[in-house]
């Protein structure tokens, strides 16, 4: 594009107060930019003021204002690039003249004094219009056919209800079914948990009206007896081979090599062929992941629904519980076969239950954890299944021993209803054992309510077993990815899918591909419903975004896409591994095949790229570098003293915020640092840290997400792998005679803002006990 | 391991304790604002927070033979702050009801008492009692029931006669006083156990003289109503219970004088207004009926605290002990004689109903409650 710049700077909200605003315009001038400035820029007639420049051709906008996080509707201009330059919370509002203080008159020209305020608002806009120069208008990525057809994996609750709603807003829904008939676990059940107003009692399952709901739907097509053999392309334009359970067929999907098999004897990795070539051997019958079956269906969007199994203890696993000793204690999963098939009775000798212990947690002693992959469902099943005993026998006794009895939300309802019944007995407590007592058995437990050790009789014991999502056995969605047929790094998540639990609900690490219900973590059948619609709402948004060629979440409408420049490329895979949406397949060669619509733009295979050949329109290796390139490094040769300068790159998800947080609280930091904002730490392509450093900075640090095993990162890798690669560079450092310690990592959340200004401060304290870089003015 | 304690939960005792005020006592979810909330409530093993668990379990060993649900004395502070309207003081209240018919014998008495739809059976007793009595002395020629008294003064006795009424109530006070001590022998050895077994004292065994001794100690306590006054939420009806416990001090008196003179002096009633006596029975006459009143007012106030029949039979029987007491004083003096004489019989048959089921009604309180603080005193329960 042709541009046309143009430099507007704010004077309102305190900036033209602190700053001189005429030496501020003049940097810009210098460069040849014209500079209007304005009062109050986001005001009617300053808006009038931009929009009849770009009116007048102006399509290159450097708006030196608020954070580039507020207002961002006002100063956003159809056919434009704008840059807005963050001079109110990260420069005046954070640097107050109290503590920074203007020169006066007859220091301006001496050596021995500057104006720290004055000097980081020009390096500021001087990495704006850096920035400006070198970004493009982004086009969309469309897809050369785009279906709109939603996949449903799994008839149980959670599909059948993704399905309707689905269907109800009028998408064309295909349900798979691994089982001859749909319904799942909760068609299985005597009676469930409530799911309406007053969430009190017990009601027969709501999974039959269900089933009758959704066979009014002509646009939705159930298919039984049927599993996924994979799942090709990318969202909107999926290509999925369905098959029998238990068939093999030509289009089941590869698997890739496993790490073992990629070394010699030596434990050396084997070349590309060589592996390409095991790799072969290891999926023989198997189409490669690029070859499409030409007879699959096509879909749009997925939801994952398969649901979980029962727990199935390990022989031995809970012998001090009975379990497996005695054909009278049994799981809540047996039980509720047992309840579903009639009056209670004991497996052992068919007598009357009337006596039957649930207990909720295995462990005695300090370990009080529940049973694995129980949850709040397990609970309020145990008070259910307390119920029955009720229900069946009115002299029936039922005890809940219990280390946590949880019952969110309107479930205390429940709770409270449950408890009114006078043969249910509920305790916190350790369950030291269960033991035989004539033909019945004993239960013992420690620290309960009642005050001692007790023990209770018992016809039956019942262990508040968890659910295992189904995933944690197979991958089930099994896609023809590069990276793999299921979720990567699922073990974190006990075999839950999940990319980040809090922060982004149904979407998995694979765009397009959105979980509900028990894959996702145990639930009862009311929050299933609740989680279906929402993964519902989720594939919807999907379609309704890959149709315009834009990113659908968390960078939602983000028009940009990794751009590569192949003629460069050494096939080195490093995107096609490290991206963590796998978003990238390669071929035998291992050149990567991008699939856009499955990126996130994170930028993660930006920051791994060795050769830097991966771009966006608006951010890539050049715009930051230029930004960086623009700092001033003031050396000796300018000041007595010349002050640091360190370079901050600044996750924009959680840390850019918190900085603009804090400057909003007035906290204040080093005024020589300069921050530049990236989209993730995974983006951070360590040439811009050499850059900094050759040009004489004295210190880099990156401000991103947590992360490990309960990681904060929006896109689950980036301060990861961002650790790793900063680690990596400090070889390189140390080879230039540069000390490690003037790179650095930190980890802040979004409600850190107040810990920010102490991290930044004793980060450029360290690297002035450093002393300044020796490259400084080469 | 063979020191735990089997848990035998007795589903009927809980419906029964649900029967008696105590519904609400399943809502316990173990939080132990009560015992925290309690003015009374001791440290070292605080209640209720204990027996409430022990009531929603059934587990009726440790809550009949349990001296601290006597110490309670259903101020309400705990069940105005519970959080999940389980009204420990109800519950408590239940548990003390169930416990006055578990140690009073015969039970089928107690469960009568305890039963709305025999109140026609317990008030058609003494009536029964009095006119059959009455009707076979006549048969006999004693003629101490006589409906046409004669004479122009109103001497109640001329209809009922003194000796007949003694020869009913003499030997009634004695088996109210025999059910006590029977049902206080198995009360206190069963108290006893429970602080044993709950590590609430640290007396071996009950020495007598130190029993008395302590029971002596509370005494000042009860008459100063000092437990009562500690509550936050019911203070008011420290004041009213205070008037009823003292007209009945001043009322027994009264008849203890009464007695003495009839049997010693031969002389006897209706005394003269001017006689300090009749003060005495006057003032304790309008006390009990102002308290009992006051009692009715308040209870009907508080909705947030149960009451059922247990409570309301009490506190009619008393409230009507004090009007017909007194409505028949004024009608006497007042001269109307048929009416006065009927209001006498219907006084008598209050008084009956008040003495013979003392131990099965909830004024057994009275001696339970001493004897529990008492042996609170003793065993040294802080």
């Amino acid at each position: 594009m042709d541009k046309k710049y143009g430099v507007y700077i704010c004077t309102g909200c305190g900036i033209g107060d602190a700053l001189d605003i005429k030496d501020l315009g003049g940097v810009a001038e210098e460069e040849g930019y014209p500079v209007k400035t304005h009062p109050f820029l986001c005001g009617k007639e300053g808006v009038e003021l931009l929009k009849k420049d770009v009116a007048d051709g102006t399509n290159s906008l450097v708006i030196a204002a608020c954070s580039r996080r507020v207002n961002f509707d006002i100063f956003r201009f159809d056919g434009c690039v704008v840059d807005r330059v963050n001079l109110r919370e990260q420069c005046v509002w954070s640097h107050p003249r109290s503590e920074f203080p203007a020169l006066e008159e007859d220091q301006k020209d001496s050596t021995e004094y500057f104006d720290r305020l004055q000097m980081l608002a020009e390096d500021y806009l001087k990495m704006g219009m850096a920035r400006i120069e070198k970004i493009n208008l982004p086009e969309p990525y469309k897809l050369d056919t785009l279906n709109r057809k939603i996949l449903v994996i799994g008839g149980g609750i959670t599909g059948i209800s993704a399905a309707t709603d689905a269907a109800k807003a009028g998408y064309e829904v295909t349900i798979v079914e691994k089982e001859p008939h749909i319904g799942g676990y909760a068609a299985k059940l005597r009676k469930q948990l409530p799911v309406e107003d007053p969430y009190e009692d017990l009601i027969p399952p709501v999974i039959h009206s269900k089933i009758d709901e959704l066979e009014k739907y002509p646009n939705i097509t159930v298919k039984t007896d049927t599993v996924v053999a994979r799942i090709a392309g990318e969202p909107g334009d999926f290509t999925v081979t369905l098959k029998k359970p238990g068939e093999k067929i030509e289009f089941d999907v590869p698997f890739p090599l496993p790490e073992e098999m990629k070394l010699d004897e030596n434990g050396k990795d084997l070349d590309v062929e060589k592996q390409h070539e095991l790799y072969l051997q290891y999926n023989e019958g198997r189409q490669d992941i690029l070859t499409f079956d030409p007879n699959g269906e096509k879909f749009g969007a997925v939801i994952l629904a398969a649901g979980w199994r029962p727990y199935k203890p390990e022989e031995g696993e809970f012998a001090h519980l009975g379990f497996g000793d005695s054909p009278d204690v049994v799981t809540n999963h047996q039980f509720e076969e047992i309840a579903a098939n009639g009056k209670i009775t004991r497996p052992s000798d068919g007598k009357e239950a009337k006596s039957v212990v649930f207990i909720q947690s295995p462990d005695k002693g300090d370990d009080d954890s529940d049973f694995a992959y129980a949850g709040s469902i397990t609970s309020l099943v145990s008070l259910k299944q307390a119920k029955y005993v009720c229900e069946d026998y009115e002299d029936g006794k039922a005890y809940v021993f219990y280390q946590h009895m949880r019952t969110p939300g309107l479930s205390e309802n429940f709770y409270k209803n449950i408890q009114q019944e006078p043969g249910i007995f509920l305790t916190k407590g350790s369950v030291m054992g269960v033991s035989k007592n004539g033909d019945g058995m004993i239960v013992e437990a420690d620290d309960t309510l009642l005050g001692e050790k007790i023990k209770v009789k018992a016809d039956m014991v019942v262990l508040g077993t968890g659910m295992v999502p189904v995933t944690a056995d197979d991958p089930v969605v099994n896609l023809a990815y590069r990276q793999g047929p299921g979720f990567r790094d699922i073990g974190l998540f006990d075999g839950y899918c999940d990319s980040n639990f809090i922060c982004f609900p149904y979407e998995t690490q694979r765009t397009g591909i959105y979980a509900a219900g028990g894959v996702r973590r145990s639930m009862t059948i009311d929050e299933s419903m609740e989680d279906a619609s929402g993964a519902a709402l989720k594939a919807i948004q999907c379609l309704e975004s890959v149709n315009r060629g834009v990113s659908v979440h968390p960078r939602s409408g983000d028009m940009t896409f990794p751009d590569f420049f192949f003629q460069r490329c050494t096939q080195c895979k490093r995107c096609t591994e490290e991206c963590p949406f796998g978003a990238l397949d390669d071929d035998e060669k291992g050149t990567p095949k991008p699939n856009p619509a499955r990126c996130r733009r994170c930028g993660t295979c930006m920051g791994a790229c060795p050769e830097r050949i991966i771009g966006f329109a608006d951010y890539n290796i050049d715009s930051v570098g230029s930004m960086v390139k623009s700092i001033g490094v003031p050396s000796e040769d300018d000041y007595d003293e010349p002050p640091m300068r360190v370079l901050g790159l600044v996750c924009e998800n959680d840390a850019y915020p918190a900085l603009d947080i804090a400057g909003l609280n007035r906290l204040s930091w080093s005024a020589d640092v300069r921050f530049i904002p990236v989209r993730c730490l995974g983006s951070v392509n360590v040439i811009w840290i050499k850059d900094a450093l050759s040009q004489g900075m004295d210190g880099v640090f990156l401000l991103g997400c947590k992360h490990g095993d309960d990681y904060q990162c929006h896109f689950v890798k980036g301060s990861e792998l961002a650790e790793i690669r900063v680690k990596k560079i400090g070889d390189a450092l140390a080879s230039l005679a540069l000390e490690e310690e003037r790179v650095a990592q930190f980890e802040v959340a979004i409600d850190d803002y107040d810990k920010l200004p102490q991290i930044i401060n004793d980060f450029v304290e360290s690297i002035e006990e450093l002393g300044p870089n020796p490259f400084k003015g080469f | 391991m063979a020191d735990k304690y089997l848990v035998e939960p007795d589903v009927e005792f809980i419906k029964d304790l649900q029967k008696l005020g105590g519904d609400t006592l399943k809502k316990c979810f173990q939080c132990a604002t009560c015992s925290v909330a309690c003015p009374i409530s001791p440290d070292n093993k605080p209640f209720p927070r204990k027996e409430m668990i022990a009531a929603s379990w059934g587990l009726k060993d440790r809550l009949v033979g349990n001296a601290d649900v006597w110490l309670c004395h259903n101020c309400g502070d705990c069940t105005a702050l519970c959080p999940r309207g389980a009204k420990p003081g109800d519950v408590l209240g239940a548990v003390r009801s169930y416990a006055i018919t578990e140690y009073a014998e015969p039970k089928w008495l107690g469960k009568m008492v305890n039963d709305p739809k025999k109140l026609p059976v317990l008030l058609l007793i003494p009536v029964i009692i009095f006119l059959v009595l009455g009707l076979v002395l006549k048969i006999f020629g004693v003629d101490w029931l006589n409906f046409s008294p004669a004479g122009e003064e109103i001497a109640h006795s001329k209809f009922f006669s003194t000796w007949l009424v003694d020869m009913i109530f003499v030997p009634l006070s004695l088996w109210t006083v025999a059910i006590f001590a029977l049902g206080l022998k198995r009360f206190i050895s069963d108290i006893h156990e429970n602080a044993l077994n709950e590590g609430k004292t640290d007396k071996e065994k009950i020495d007598a003289v130190g029993f008395v001794k302590a029971l002596g100690r509370v005494i000042p306590t009860i008459l100063k109503h000092n437990k009562f006054t500690e509550c936050g939420e019911n203070q008011e009806r420290a004041t009213s219970h205070l008037m009823v416990f003292y007209s009945f001090i001043g009322l027994f008196i009264v008849t203890a004088i009464f007695f003495v003179v009839l049997y010693v002096f031969q002389i006897h009633g209706p005394y003269q207004q001017i006689n300090p006596v009749k003060w005495l029975a006057n003032v304790s006459g309008v006390a009990l009926v102002i308290g009992s009143f006051l009692m009715i007012k308040e209870r009907l106030a508080k909705t947030d605290e149960t009451s059922v029949y247990k409570d309301w039979y009490l506190l009619g029987l008393v409230l009507g002990l004090g009007l017909t007491g007194m409505l028949t004083e004024m009608t006497r003096l007042g001269g109307a004689a048929g009416i006065s004489y009927t209001l006498y019989f219907i006084h008598l048959v209050f008084v009956f109903n008040l003495f013979a089921f003392l131990p099965f009604s909830k004024l057994a309180h009275l001696v339970y409650r001493t004897v529990a603080m008492a042996y609170a005193e003793y065993a040294g329960r802080k």
